[in-house]
């Protein structure tokens, strides 16, 4: 199945300046499952996304849909094929 | 034919000839009336015969209506005799044309300018004012960065006859029209009169020729360049031109009106949106997925000789770097790099012939990385994967990496760091690569460590520079830890040192101490700022005695041990823990000449009254001249240098972001003298501080 993920600002200079990406991810998979697709594709996403231990980082956060993962189980939400997931810095300042 | 000297129009004296053009001659003049110097542009007759000169006249009384800070502003609309004149606010400065040619204009230069240049139109076409001959010599660039559109309402407008002349010419192009053609949009060109979208077609041609660095529409006569502007796509933008720019850009330059932008209000928020965007775009790269090297095109950069004296200065927004020759009197200002990260730690490595600055970037959402740059901030590496990692197994991940240590002479390949959760990692390879020194993740006393007020952080690594395998850390809150056979095993090395916090004074560890220092010359004698507490150990830390005596207050973060002096060391008191400020509002530095013997106060130069200032564990340093330049920074983002070892001060640089880190250090290029010559500056020559109004040289003392 194609997922699209929407690529922030700040991270497209790791998908060659493109804010929208397709990956190609086996049906049925989960969020982890897709970033993972993601990440073999684009590898400067994974240690900005995700920390060492594979947790989303604290100002990160990820939507499928309209949807903040937090509520829908995290890395472990289904994602339906051709899901629009997007990758959003989290309101920060200071 | 020119004015002389002191012809006088009206009220206006004139001084000098500033140019001229198709429209006239170009003055500067005194207004005798209010003591001013303005622009004068008298109109040719040339100019007036094209149309009626009362419409033109009438146009730029409309004009002079405009108020805007990017609007060159026009003051007065007179006639003399059969000469008509305009007076104009003076610019000193240079037209975006010249920028253009002399340097090439930074993509986050190029957002930047064009948003200002939008503005511009915005407010004109809100009041019913079209340019119509908007080009990139008719917007100036002042030495502040702030761009004057010139010119509103003194258009000469084109009839059809002379526009069929133009676009059929099939002669070289040798008109005054050379400079206004390859700005004309296509409607224009057949026949329609000029308005709000034909001159947002015009910021889109100058907006390309300032990304791209030549015009969209060329060619060598008339016909071919009318012919391109009409029929022709502008050519792809070059891959250095952010896809957000490029994309406002080319719908700028639509050919149909209908799908341009229908406001300049518009351009001016698409340009904002992809600010952010372009001061980190990425420098053009063979891998599609990223680049291993990032430029930061919106940056001023040094340029840096052998001897030179540089000032690395972390603050919580952006790395800035400093430099001045080694009279230190003068300092050129650079940055900020990493705009928007939290710089918590820097160095300079100068070891083995290298010349590599070396920068902890934390960015609040996307983490902290190592980075590294050969060519004083040109270009940086920028690695895909976080090269300082927690081993899986730990179960730990890194916040922030707080220290970057050099190794010891004779290991020219050694770098340390000192992360967030505590930890100490290694290098063998230059940063290559990097791995946990397990020793000391591992000491049983590490579950217990507190995290201070900043994380649990290590923030200190002193290799002793006579002993390979002996090394001290410091830990907030652990305290001291030495190890004597490589960072296998690890003691506690807190003898002596008070705990305010705990209810056992003297424990064993849980210390919160903010920094160590050794000298080379002495490294078995340690001194120590402490969370409360001045200490000295004669014996490699196996104990402290305190030294606090004749300061202030023994409460402090940054401590610095003098460059050539074993028994002289700098500190900054700060009153207490609550109120982390230095005592009584009075900057005031102390040195200690006897190893802690007493404590003088070095206060000359520096605020008494009202300063109530923080300088944090590693903002200050010193460079190895001698006599030695000491240097602080303060949490209110100031900047100070003393050339005399600290007898006197004087504020480097202020306004700067709250300072996190200093870090001075004297450049060495073997063979070669400055770093410049092959590098093509990708900013204006003109010294600034991007985004700010900041006077780049300060006087030192």
């Amino acid at each position: 199945m194609q997922v699209l993920f929407n690529i922030p600002g700040a991270l497209r200079e790791f998908t060659g300046n493109q804010s929208v990406v397709r990956v190609e991810a086996e049906a049925g998979a989960n969020l982890l499952q897709v970033l993972q697709a993601l990440f073999v594709l684009y590898p400067g996403l994974r240690d900005r996304v995700l920390t060492e231990t594979g947790e989303t980082r604290r100002h990160v956060n990820i939507f499928v849909a309209n949807e903040n993962v937090l509520y829908t189980g995290g890395l472990a939400t289904a994602i339906p094929a051709g899901a629009e997931v997007s990758i959003v810095p989290a309101i920060g300042g200071g | 034919m020119a004015l002389a000297p002191g012809t006088r129009l009206g009220v206006y004296e004139i001084q000098s000839l500033l140019g001229a053009g198709a429209m006239g001659e170009v003055y500067r003049a005194t207004d005798t009336k209010l003591g001013r110097d303005v622009a004068l542009k008298l109109l040719t007759h040339g100019a007036l015969d094209k149309v009626s000169p009362g419409h033109l006249l009438r146009e730029a009384q409309t004009a002079s209506s405009l108020s805007h800070p990017n609007i060159c502003t026009i003051h007065q609309v007179g006639k003399t005799g059969n000469d008509s004149y305009v007076v104009m606010e003076l610019i000193e400065g240079r037209s975006i044309s010249d920028l253009i040619a002399a340097t090439g204009l930074s993509m986050e230069i190029v957002t930047r300018y064009g948003s200002q240049i939008a503005d511009a139109l915005a407010h004109a076409h809100d009041r019913g004012i079209v340019h119509r001959h908007l080009k990139g010599s008719n917007v100036m660039v002042t030495p502040e960065g702030r761009v004057k559109v010139m010119d509103f309402g003194l258009a000469t407008r084109l009839d059809r006859k002379e526009i069929s002349e133009l676009t059929l010419s099939h002669t070289s192009l040798e008109s005054k029209l050379v400079g206004t053609l390859p700005y004309m949009a296509p409607e224009v060109l057949r026949g329609q009169k000029g308005d709000h979208l034909s001159d947002l077609w015009s910021l889109g041609v100058l907006l390309y020729e300032a990304a791209a660095g030549k015009l969209p529409f060329r060619g060598n006569t008339g016909f071919e360049v009318t012919s391109a502007i009409r029929r022709e796509p502008p050519p792809a933008l070059p891959s250095t031109v952010p896809h957000g720019l490029a994309a406002v850009i080319q719908r700028c330059l639509t050919k149909e009106r209908a799908d341009r932008y229908q406001r300049a209000s518009e351009v001016r928020e698409a340009l904002e949106a992809v600010q952010g965007a372009v001061l980190q775009s990425r420098h053009p790269s063979e891998d599609p997925r990223g680049p291993r090297k990032l430029v930061l095109p919106g940056v001023e950069h040094l340029s840096v000789k052998n001897g030179d004296v540089l000032l690395l200065v972390g603050t919580n927004k952006g790395a800035f770097f400093l430099r001045s020759s080694r009279d230190r009197l003068r300092w050129d200002v650079a940055g900020p790099y990493f705009h928007g990260q939290g710089i918590y730690a820097m160095a300079y490595d100068g070891r083995s012939g290298r010349h590599r600055l070396w920068v902890s970037a934390n960015n609040v959402m996307w983490g902290a990385f190592l980075r590294s740059s050969d060519d004083f901030g040109r270009s940086w590496t920028n690695p895909l994967e976080a090269s300082i990692r927690f081993p899986r197994e730990s179960g730990a991940s890194l916040r922030n990496i707080w220290q970057i240590c050099l190794g010891r002479n004779d290991e020219p390949e050694k770098l340390y760091c000192g992360v967030e959760p505590a930890a100490l990692f290694e290098s063998a390879d230059d940063g290559e690569s990097w791995s946990m020194v397990r020793g000391l993740y591992d000491h049983p006393h590490r579950p217990r460590w507190m995290p201070a007020n900043g994380g649990l952080i290590l923030h200190t690594i002193l290799p002793d520079p006579c002993h390979k395998n002996r090394m001290y850390v410091a830990v907030s809150a652990g305290g001291v830890y030495r190890t004597e056979d490589g960072g296998t095993t690890w003691h506690a090395r807190n003898n002596g040192i008070r705990v305010l916090f705990l209810p056992e004074k003297y424990p064993e560890f849980g210390q919160c101490v903010h920094k160590i220092v050794l000298h080379e010359s002495r490294p078995e004698r340690l001194f120590l700022q402490n969370h409360w507490g001045l200490y000295r150990s004669d014996n490699r830390g196996d104990s402290w005695q305190d030294i606090a005596r004749g300061v202030p207050s023994d409460f402090g973060f940054a401590m610095l041990m003098h460059p050539h002096d074993a028994d002289c060391v700098y500190i900054v008191p700060v009153e207490s823990d609550e109120f982390r400020c230095t005592p009584e509002g009075r900057l005031r530095v102390y040195r200690t000449r006897n190893a802690g013997g007493s404590w003088e106060a070095l206060d000359r130069g520096l605020p008494q009254k009202g300063a109530y200032e923080t300088v944090l564990r590693d903002a200050m340093s010193s460079d190895s001249l001698d006599p030695a330049g000491i240097y602080f920074g303060t949490r209110s983002g100031k900047v100070y240098g003393s050339r005399d070892e600290g007898k006197s001060w004087k504020k480097i640089v202020d306004g700067l972001p709250q300072i996190l880190c200093l870090k001075a250090a004297v450049v060495h290029l073997d063979g070669a003298p400055t770093t410049k010559p092959n590098l093509k500056s990708e900013t204006p020559k003109r010294p600034k501080i991007s985004g700010t109004k900041r006077v780049k040289r300060r006087k030192s003392n």
